[in-house]
């Protein structure tokens, strides 16, 4: 096959575009394992140590305990946020109630505002309640932050599956919430595998609130990067072992999101 | 099976009336079809008996109980979706046993049932397969079996065949016609197919614009069309019509001369069926004009001729040749019937 200017200007744009997109994160990489006499060298000749993830590891760093906490944040934050989103998403998608469209816009305006806005009240009021530097607080803030945009994402593949399956399992004898657990759950379960997969990357890379509302036990991983800026100086190549453990969860989820991503379910149900 | 009553059943979604008042029974073992051109309601009619569709007003008897607030669950009906609303994750087998898995039958019963329903379908082989896996035909045969899996009261099928290709359509018209003598199931089918209404029909009611304009027999509506649109919807060629007038007791219009009983008027549409018409020989003959098109079926042509503003079509032996615009004459045969139709209202002039 003859390659057209088009084909050499396509790979050329799309190549420049990875550069551009991948090299601070491959440059993260290589820190990562460089000594600390390395980190500030561009060259790519250097010997690799593992030394730099066992010091992150232990004090006075202990990132084992900001994983465990982001872990715990994101985990519980999916676990609530998408059973309630799909269902909150079920009924926008299938019943015709009146003021629907209002309401689901005025869910989605949540989004508008922007975070730095509410922040402050945030801490006035879990200060009242005693919250402050709690995961619960985390795990509050984060709901409403990522539940109205789990709701529309989920919403979408609703949508997308067709109403005659639904209205077919009625007729054969099942129950509203008996057709959701039967037949739209399972066709939609895809998409709300994503929907969660990108719940969870939000909640793991919230970084305004965590930083605002902890302060030594509820520390998520964002905010422990900026404890590597110390009197001493930048750790940069503590930083970067850090960001390489924030990163590599959410890698693994992406390829996963993929995946599931091009099953098309939906196939067969309908002609 | 049951007796369906419509009674004085209204819908409309919010000031647009989609099916405006109207009664209709549907009796015991029946195997009634709606039939109409796409948007005419029948579709709507047939989910509010289901259930899927909220009645706006007046009631909808099922077995002489009031249904209009039950879920679709509780009206003990089977339906065929035009596209099947087959469950994709599910087996064949899972697909056909579900209402039975509804009902809390237990695993082994289930089975059996099944096996028993997919042999009347001849699904038996493909049991373990997923929809996405089956060609249309057998799309709609799980569809098929999943609605007689167990015996409900009523059938409701909207438009089953409508996805087939032509040869597979005529098939399963025919073991679904099959399946209801052998069931005996009240079954409500909707179509725009006339030639599948009048196939498989007990009764037929023709809707347009959501109403009924005519329930009766396909024989009956075939052979008395209550109006001009029943009269040229029903029948492949469809029926001739041609406007003209009566004066001493006999049709004119340009080409026209027939001898029709009826007192004298203008406005008058003349319907004759193709089939009741032939050719014949120049002279005094009633039609004449010249020659349109001629369409070869195979075991017979299609002579269209016109006149003026006259167009009309006979079958004529699959033999017949002519040159267009070659003069040509056409006379109803023995024992035809002859339609009138007051042209202002459609409706059926009656001698």
């Amino acid at each position: 096959m003859r390659k057209t200017v088009f084909w050499w200007v396509e790979r050329g744009l799309l190549l420049l575009i990875s550069t551009i997109v991948l090299f601070p994160i491959a440059w993260m990489f290589l820190t990562a394992f460089k000594r600390p006499r390395d980190a500030y060298s561009l060259s790519l000749d250097f010997s690799p140590t593992l030394s730099n993830f066992v010091t992150v590891f232990s004090d006075p760093w202990n990132l084992g305990d900001m994983v465990l906490n982001s872990v715990i944040v994101a985990s519980v934050t999916v676990l609530i946020a998408v059973p309630c989103a799909a269902l909150a998403a079920y009924s926008f998608s299938r019943f015709r109630v009146r003021g629907r469209k209002f309401l689901f816009f005025l869910i989605l305006s949540t989004q508008f505002i922007p975070a730095v806005v509410i922040v402050l009240p945030f801490f006035l009021m879990f200060r009242s309640l005693g919250l402050l530097d709690t995961r619960l607080a985390l795990i509050v803030v984060n709901l409403a932050i990522v539940t109205p945009f789990v709701i529309w994402m989920i919403k979408g593949f609703i949508d997308a599956i067709p109403t005659d399956s639904e209205e077919a399992a009625m007729i054969d004898g099942a129950s509203r919430l008996r057709v959701i657990k039967d037949i739209v759950l399972p066709m939609a379960a895809p998409g709300i595998l994503t929907s969660s997969i990108f719940c969870f990357i939000l909640t793991w890379n919230e970084f305004l609130f965590a930083l605002i509302l902890t302060r030594r036990d509820a520390v998520t991983l964002p905010v422990g990067l900026v404890s590597f800026r110390t009197e001493r100086g930048d750790l940069w190549e503590l930083m970067s072992a850090a960001g390489v453990m924030i990163t590599v969860p959410i890698f693994i989820m992406a390829l996963l999101i993929q995946k599931h991503f091009t099953r098309g379910m939906t196939a067969g149900a309908v002609k | 099976m049951a007796e369906v009553q419509l009674v004085d059943v209204e819908k409309r979604y919010g000031s647009f009336l989609a099916v405006p008042k109207q009664s209709l029974t549907i009796e015991e073992g029946e195997f009634l079809v709606l039939l109409g051109p796409s948007g005419c309601g029948k579709t709507t009619t047939m989910r509010m008996i289901a259930g899927l569709e909220d009645i706006t007003a007046g009631d909808l008897m099922i077995a002489g109980e009031r249904a209009n607030d039950k879920p679709p669950k509780d009206r003990d009906i089977a339906m065929v979706f035009q596209n099947y609303g087959l469950y994709p994750h599910m087996t064949v087998a899972e697909n056909i046993g579900y209402p039975l898995k509804l009902r809390g039958m237990d695993r082994k019963t289930r089975e059996a049932r099944v096996q028993e329903t997919a042999e009347k379908v001849e699904l038996q082989a493909l049991l373990k397969r997923r929809p996405s896996e089956l060609s249309g035909g057998q799309r709609q045969r799980v569809a098929l079996a999943r609605a007689i899996v167990r015996t409900p009261k009523i059938f409701l099928m909207d438009e089953p065949l409508s996805n087939l290709d032509a040869k597979l359509r005529v098939t399963m018209r025919a073991e679904l016609k099959h399946l209801h003598h052998e069931l005996g199931v009240t079954t409500v089918y909707v179509t725009h197919d006339q030639m599948e209404a009048m196939t498989l029909a007990s009764r037929v009611a023709i809707m347009r614009e959501g109403r009924i304009v005519q329930l009766d027999t396909p024989k009956k509506i075939y052979s008395e069309p209550a109006d001009l649109f029943v009269a040229g919807f029903i029948g492949s060629p469809s029926m001739n019509l041609v406007e003209g007038r009566i004066t001493g007791g006999r049709f004119e219009a340009p080409g026209v001369s027939l001898p029709v009983a009826g007192a004298d008027r203008g406005d008058v549409v003349l319907g004759i069926r193709p089939e009741d018409l032939q050719l014949t020989d120049p002279g005094a003959a009633p039609i004449s004009g010249k020659l349109y098109a001629l369409e070869l079926t195979g075991d017979s042509t299609l002579v269209t001729l016109r006149n003026g503003r006259t167009s009309v079509c006979t079958r004529g032996p699959a033999d017949f040749e002519a040159p267009i615009d070659a003069p040509c004459t056409l006379a109803p045969k023995p024992g035809a019937r002859i339609h009138l139709f007051d042209k202002q209202t459609g409706q059926r002039l009656d001698a």
